[in-house]
């Protein structure tokens, strides 16, 4: 099948990862999938073929180690796979304090969000010059704008997506490769993610949306070929926001949306639920 | 034998409540509502009144009962504070499997929903599909985390078997505003349904008197840890209400646009608002509207012999226990 092109998406088991491969393939583009090992990904697939009729592959290789992004490559070129669209989805999050938090997850953050973004966009660019007109999406955050406290890391690390993606852009221009950067605000990506979400202050919750809901804009921003895509009327608006307001205002902005959180009653007795707890009888 | 059943004044609840009786076997019915005990007339039905949320009365309750049917719950679309629902679908969930577990009880059947599968693209989903959407839904959220809860206590080696019913309509003892049943019967006194344009979304209708019968088939065959849609035909809306247009002789179906699907929760959103007025639905769930919603009950066809009425008959039957009375 030599004119059949691919759309490699990382990430692909849970949240916008998901949701972008759903979407994608509601449009009839045929998919190859990327996500950790054990993470129901060949279930997903079927599910997907079997509901959208497209030709989905899936490889189980974790990222965030550089050998994961080379295997994933090899394995692509062993089938002589064509990508015209690339998204470098797979990414983590986290909110902790700097000094709280573990330098090996930071480790492991850099890579996924980093390291693998960059040598992915590398090894397949080839691929992708192969069939223009292609598609790069590398996913962002609203943190690549915003100086959250809490969010040294993955924000740094999303700031790297952003200069990465617009250099870029910049570069492939008249090479028949567009590159897109899509900055959301927070997802509801899993279920714990989503019980979070409800207890954070007003303005946060504003920003936040669902998966289902990002993953049709992105894919229309990047067949538009937009430099920069922000999901959302309340995203669009803050960052308007924050580029006109004065220093002392962005501070206070900033300091809001990482308030304390408050978890309600029943989400902390669901996080304390477990199996762990004493049982009276036993 | 004594089982208890959590809910027996609800829908689902009480005519399962019903059914064990007729069979022979003393029903603990645990209900909160005192006004609801009519509803549980019945020689082999003892009534226990007490909430879920407290732990003592679920105990008074389960006290002696080899078998728990736990199918109480908080459904509702809309809920002015949303930890209500949290607190009796989480925590009443995590009440009754802790005084099950405390009780020796010997198997557990636990009623949750197909909306924690969520909705399906073009085919019908089953048990083991991934959910294609977040969970913007309270209920469904909520009923997702009380799945979660029946998985720990799985874990710990009690016999539970979930059932996921789908949407279900037919006559009932009681008539919750909630059901399909509501949304018949106005179109048959009305005789006008306002469905979504376009109206070839599909869901999922089962048959009260299947979904209780499944109910039972899981308590006697359903494998311990193993979860069964008991669902129904999948059809979809203008094609639902066509049916029941052919039957009853008479009806208008409207097909509304979205913008004034939109138009209308804004409108009940402002009411609520202003006037603390119980909306039907919400702006945030409209984009539920907008998807299939349809479940294939394959598994327990197979594995429990679950029966689904063909749906000329079940809405035969709904349609002459709704219609409305000629000297009314």
């Amino acid at each position: 099948m030599p004119n059949t092109v691919y759309t490699l998406i990382t990430g692909a088991s849970e949240g916008l990862g998901k949701a972008l491969a759903f979407e994608c393939a509601s449009r009839k583009m045929n998919l190859i999938l990327v996500s950790l090992p054990d993470s129901s990904l060949f279930e997903l697939a079927d599910f997907i073929r079997w509901n959208f009729k497209v030709s989905v592959f899936a490889f189980e290789k974790d990222l965030s180690h550089s050998c994961g992004c080379y295997d994933l490559f090899h394995e692509i070129e062993k089938q002589k796979l064509q990508i015209n669209i690339l998204i470098n989805n797979a990414g983590m999050g986290g909110t902790v304090l700097f000094d709280e938090g573990n330098p090996a997850f930071y480790e492991k953050q850099i890579g996924l969000n980093v390291l693998a973004t960059t040598i992915i966009t590398h090894l397949f660019i080839k691929n992708l010059q192969n069939k223009p007109p292609a598609y790069i999406l590398n996913v962002g955050s609203m943190a690549s704008f915003f100086c959250l406290p809490k969010k040294q890391v993955y924000g740094g690390t999303k700031s790297y997506i952003y200069y990465f993606s617009k250099s870029l852009k910049r570069e492939l221009k008249n090479k028949g490769v567009s590159v897109s950067v899509l900055c959301p605000g927070g997802i509801n990506t899993n279920l714990s993610v989503t019980l979070l979400n409800k207890s954070v202050p007003w303005a946060s919750k504003m920003s936040i949306m669902n998966p289902e809901d990002v993953a049709p804009i992105a894919i229309d921003g990047l067949l538009r070929k937009k430099e920069v895509i922000i999901p959302g009327r309340w995203n669009k608006l803050f960052l308007v926001l924050y580029k006109i307001l004065p220093a002392s205002a962005k501070k206070l902005m900033t300091n809001y949306t990482m308030k304390k959180i408050n978890h309600p009653q029943w989400y902390a007795h669901y996080l304390l639920m477990p199996v762990s707890q004493a049982n009276p009888a036993a | 034998m004594k089982i208890l059943v959590t809910g027996s004044s609800g829908y689902i609840g009480n005519l399962l409540a019903h059914k064990l009786a007729d069979a022979g076997h003393c029903v603990h019915a645990l209900i909160r509502n005192r006004k609801m005990a009519s509803s549980l007339n019945h020689d082999n039905i003892r009534i226990f009144f007490g909430d879920i949320n407290n732990r003592d009365e679920v105990k008074d309750a389960i006290k002696g009962c080899k078998q728990v049917f736990h199918v109480a719950g908080q459904v509702k679309p809309w809920i002015k504070d949303p930890s209500i629902m949290y607190r009796v679908n989480v925590e009443g969930t995590s009440n009754v499997l802790e005084e099950a577990l405390n009780a020796g009880v010997d198997k557990l059947v636990f009623t949750s929903t197909c909306g924690v599968i969520g909705p399906s693209l073009n085919e019908p989903m089953s048990e083991k599909h991934p959910r294609i959407i977040g969970y913007t839904l309270d209920y469904e959220l909520s009923k997702k985390m009380a799945e979660d809860i029946v998985e720990q206590y799985i874990a710990r080696g009690m016999n539970i078997v979930i059932v996921s019913p789908s949407k279900v309509y037919g006559p009932g003892s009681i008539s919750h505003s909630l059901t399909y049943n509501a949304i018949i019967s106005r179109f048959l006194r009305t005789g006008i349904a306002l469905i979504l344009y376009p109206g070839h979304y599909q869901g999922c209708f089962g048959y009260l008197d299947d979904v209780v019968n499944g109910h039972i088939l899981a308590m006697e065959k359903g494998i311990p840890g193993e979860k069964y849609i008991l669902g129904g035909v999948n059809i979809s809306y203008y094609n639902f209400f066509q049916q029941i247009k052919e039957i009853y002789g008479k009806g208008k179906i409207i097909q509304v646009p979205k913008f004034i699907i939109r138009g209308w929760a804004y409108w009940q959103w402002l009411l609520n608002k202003l006037f603390d007025k119980e909306p039907l639905f919400t702006p945030a769930a409209i984009n539920h509207f907008y998807r299939n919603y349809i479940f294939s009950s394959e598994k327990a066809i197979s594995d429990l012999g679950y029966q689904i009425t063909p749906f000329d008959e079940a809405i035969n039957k709904t349609i002459q226990f709704l219609k409305p009375s000629d000297h009314a």
